[in-house]
């Protein structure tokens, strides 16, 4: 559980990163246990009305993220990123950006322009049974939840994974921290791939 | 048909930047492939591209795409003319250069892959989009994926240098979308075909378009570093990792100032500058400062690396005064400049790189003598620094001489004598650099190293070639040389090689940007 608690330094003057402990309390645990639903319903009713009412992809996402960092708080991190797995982090936010691009993409090899939602009709119209316009609304909303709400959240867990994981400087790793030394590689990678992922976020809006 | 390769360029390498994270979580190196195949068809469409756009085949100069299908004052639209078309070659083609010079060097994290494909894309965006909130955006996705691979260095200092970048580049872009904020509150469009025509129909003297200007121009010269706020510049391109500083260096700064001119010459036209006297010739006094301090500054440094970066303050301040002169051919000498520049700073960049991790050179000093044992990169290194003074035959003479011949036209002397005072700083310079590289003895070295560099020779005597060149040691006691890949320096070859050739191009260069200058001064 507390097993991100790191060496607070040697005695001469070098100060290495103090990694909070994970404290175990029935009370936050009991209360995320709580509201969990609630707020995840609530993320996804926001996803949903992303094109016809207020909301969207973006709050709807973040919502969703925030309901991982709940547990995390309440029951502990480290357990919730082994049992959240690096892959789904990494596998939200890339496969969003590729739902997205498929969605734009597509229209363009029906012959219509990039992200016309519109050329979708003539294939899937019937299919469908939609109206013409309502291809727009319809890809409108795929967007948002395919493409936005899944690189945000996805995007939003990995940033908090890396920041709470910390990053332990090569140079400062010889004074003593040299139980962390297994997982630096993979916090080092998490690290950067959130700083990327997050310009793929300006890009899906 | 040719119009549906502006979206292409742009999503392409975005989508392609996601698969070194997705391949990365089964396969160790899945990044370079990935990042190599991207960059090598986005050339491929950038080079049809440029194609599309020349005289020879025989469509349309000038390619519009309305993104989702709405028609341009309302949809945002991509625009491909001759000018973007250039910057869309110099963008794809160098990117390619880096990836195979950042093989075997810089990080090699698959995170780092994919950033780099999505500044690629970012780049493309903003030298593609007709819109100005649109590039806003390919604006804002530069800057910050140009921060996260500044930061991609393990060095503490990189991490420094790409937070006040952050501060500097944020507070940048900031302030140019305030300036579009004006810009729409005067017009009510952010078209750039259509406020153009807005702009004028207001009055060019309106206070707030003269306010909107001046934002964007602020904001663009944060973000091109233009001297009083170029401090993020240097740090930002010594301390990043060397793949970087040459990435970045080539063509962020490039972008942003291609990006001023679209905004200078075809939203708010030469009649904006005719009318308001007062701008031009703030455009013209800062863009002289910048010059002058930039390579002042540049002559003092001992790193090699910052010396490069400040004067690429000194070349950028070039570019803007040929943006301050409205002269067409100060404007089209500000073009070739920038494809100059581009590649000049490229294999600067990398050069040192090469020579750095060889050798370990950091500060002139350390290149003392480097020309015997690695002639081909000094000889390379020679070629584009002096490319940059501007000696021909060399992409670098046109650039300065078109923008000086402009100057001369217009009868601006003072930006003249400034350039020619430029050109003496230049060659101070980029001088010392030669000196120490071809006349100067390396200086002994210390006990410390002699025993380190005698343990290296002990066990990789001869059997190393850093530079393809002589091995020998010409003096006991030299550190120990680091392999260099060969693909390294053959990129830095035909990188330094290609602003020489380019000296022929000026033909090349005015047929794509005549339909575009005939647009500007009209």
């Amino acid at each position: 559980m507390s097993s991100d608690r790191s060496a607070d330094g040697d005695a001469e003057g070098t100060i290495t990163r103090q990694r909070p402990i994970y404290t175990e309390s029935q009370v936050i645990m009991t209360t995320v246990k709580v509201v969990i639903p609630f707020v995840l319903t609530y993320g996804l009713f926001i996803t949903f009305h992303g094109t016809s009412s207020p909301g969207g992809g973006f709050q709807g996402g973040a919502l969703i993220a925030s309901v991982v960092l709940m547990i995390a708080f309440a029951f502990g991190i480290e357990s919730t990123r082994a049992w959240l797995s690096n892959t789904l982090v990494v596998g939200l936010g890339t496969v969003g950006v590729a739902i997205f691009a498929a969605i734009a993409l597509i229209p363009m090899a029906l012959g219509g322009d990039f992200l016309e939602y519109t050329a979708y009709y003539p294939v899937l119209g019937d299919t469908l049974g939609l109206k013409e316009y309502e291809f727009v609304k319809y890809g409108m909303e795929a967007v948002e939840i395919g493409g936005i709400a899944f690189i945000v959240s996805g995007v939003l867990m990995g940033l908090f994974f890396a920041l709470a994981a910390g990053f332990t400087p090569a140079d400062l790793d010889v004074t003593g921290a040299a139980s962390d030394a297994p997982t630096d590689e993979a916090v080092g990678d998490d690290a950067s791939n959130a700083a990327t992922d997050a310009t793929g976020e300006v890009d899906a809006e | 048909m040719s119009d549906a390769l502006l979206p292409l360029l742009i999503a392409l390498p975005l989508l392609a930047g996601i698969f070194p994270l997705l391949l990365g979580l089964r396969f160790e190196r899945a990044g370079w492939p990935v990042a190599m195949t991207a960059s090598l068809t986005v050339a491929v469409l950038a080079g049809w591209l440029a194609w599309a756009v020349s005289p020879w085949s025989g469509g349309p100069q000038r390619f519009v795409h309305d993104l989702a299908g709405y028609p341009a004052p309302y949809g945002i639209e991509l625009v491909g003319d001759g000018l973007s078309a250039i910057l869309a070659l110099l963008i794809s083609v160098v990117a390619v250069a880096v990836l195979i010079y950042g093989r075997t060097t810089g990080p090699q994290t698959n995170a780092f892959y994919s950033g780099y494909l999505l500044l690629t894309g970012g780049l493309l965006g903003m030298a593609l989009t007709g819109d100005l909130f649109n590039l806003f955006v390919f604006l804002e996705i530069v800057g910050l994926v140009s921060y996260a691979l500044i930061a991609s260095s393990d060095d503490g200092r990189a991490a420094y240098g790409a937070l006040k970048y952050l501060f500097l580049g944020t507070t940048g872009a900031s302030l140019y979308l305030i300036g579009v904020g004006y810009a729409l509150v005067a017009t009510g469009t952010l078209n750039m075909g259509d406020m153009a025509t807005e702009l004028a129909a207001v009055g060019y003297t309106d206070p707030l378009v003269q306010a909107a200007f001046g934002f964007i121009l602020i904001g663009f010269m944060l973000k091109i570093a233009i001297f009083p706020l170029h401090t993020w510049q240097p740090d930002a391109y010594t301390y990043a990792p060397d793949t970087v500083s040459a990435f970045i260096s080539a063509l962020v700064s490039t972008t942003a100032a291609y990006a001023l001119i679209r905004i200078a010459y075809d939203v708010f036209t030469v009649d904006f500058f005719a009318a308001n006297p007062l701008i031009t010739d703030a455009v013209l006094l800062v863009a002289s400062v910048s010059i002058v301090v930039g390579s002042l500054l540049a002559l003092l440094q001992t790193e090699l690396k910052r010396v490069f970066a400040y004067s690429s303050v000194a070349q950028f301040g070039m570019i803007l005064a040929a943006i301050g002169l409205q002269s067409e051919t100060a404007l089209f000498g500000a073009v070739i400049h920038l494809v100059g520049h581009g590649l000049m700073k490229a294999t600067l960049f990398m050069g040192a790189g090469v020579l750095a991790s060889a050798y370990g050179a950091q500060t002139v000093a350390d290149y003392a003598g480097l020309a015997k044992r690695a002639p081909i990169t000094s000889g390379m290194m020679a070629v584009a620094g002096l490319a940059l003074v501007g000696i021909p035959p060399s992409i670098g003479t046109l650039g300065k001489w078109f923008i000086a011949l402009g100057a001369v036209e217009e009868g601006s002397w003072g930006v003249a004598a400034v350039i020619f005072i430029s050109t003496l700083l230049t060659l101070t310079y980029i001088g010392r650099l030669l000196e120490t590289l071809y006349f100067n003895q390396p200086a002994t070295t210390d006990d410390e190293t002699g025993v380190v560099g005698d343990a290296g020779d002990a066990t990789d005597d001869g059997s190393i070639v850093a530079d393809g060149g002589d091995t020998e040691r010409a003096t006991a006691g030299i550190d120990d040389v680091a392999p260099v890949a060969t693909e390294r320096i053959v990129v830095v070859v035909v990188l330094a090689l290609s602003t020489v050739a380019l000296f022929g191009a000026a033909g090349l260069f005015a047929e794509f940007l005549d339909p575009v200058f005939g647009r500007f001064f009209q």
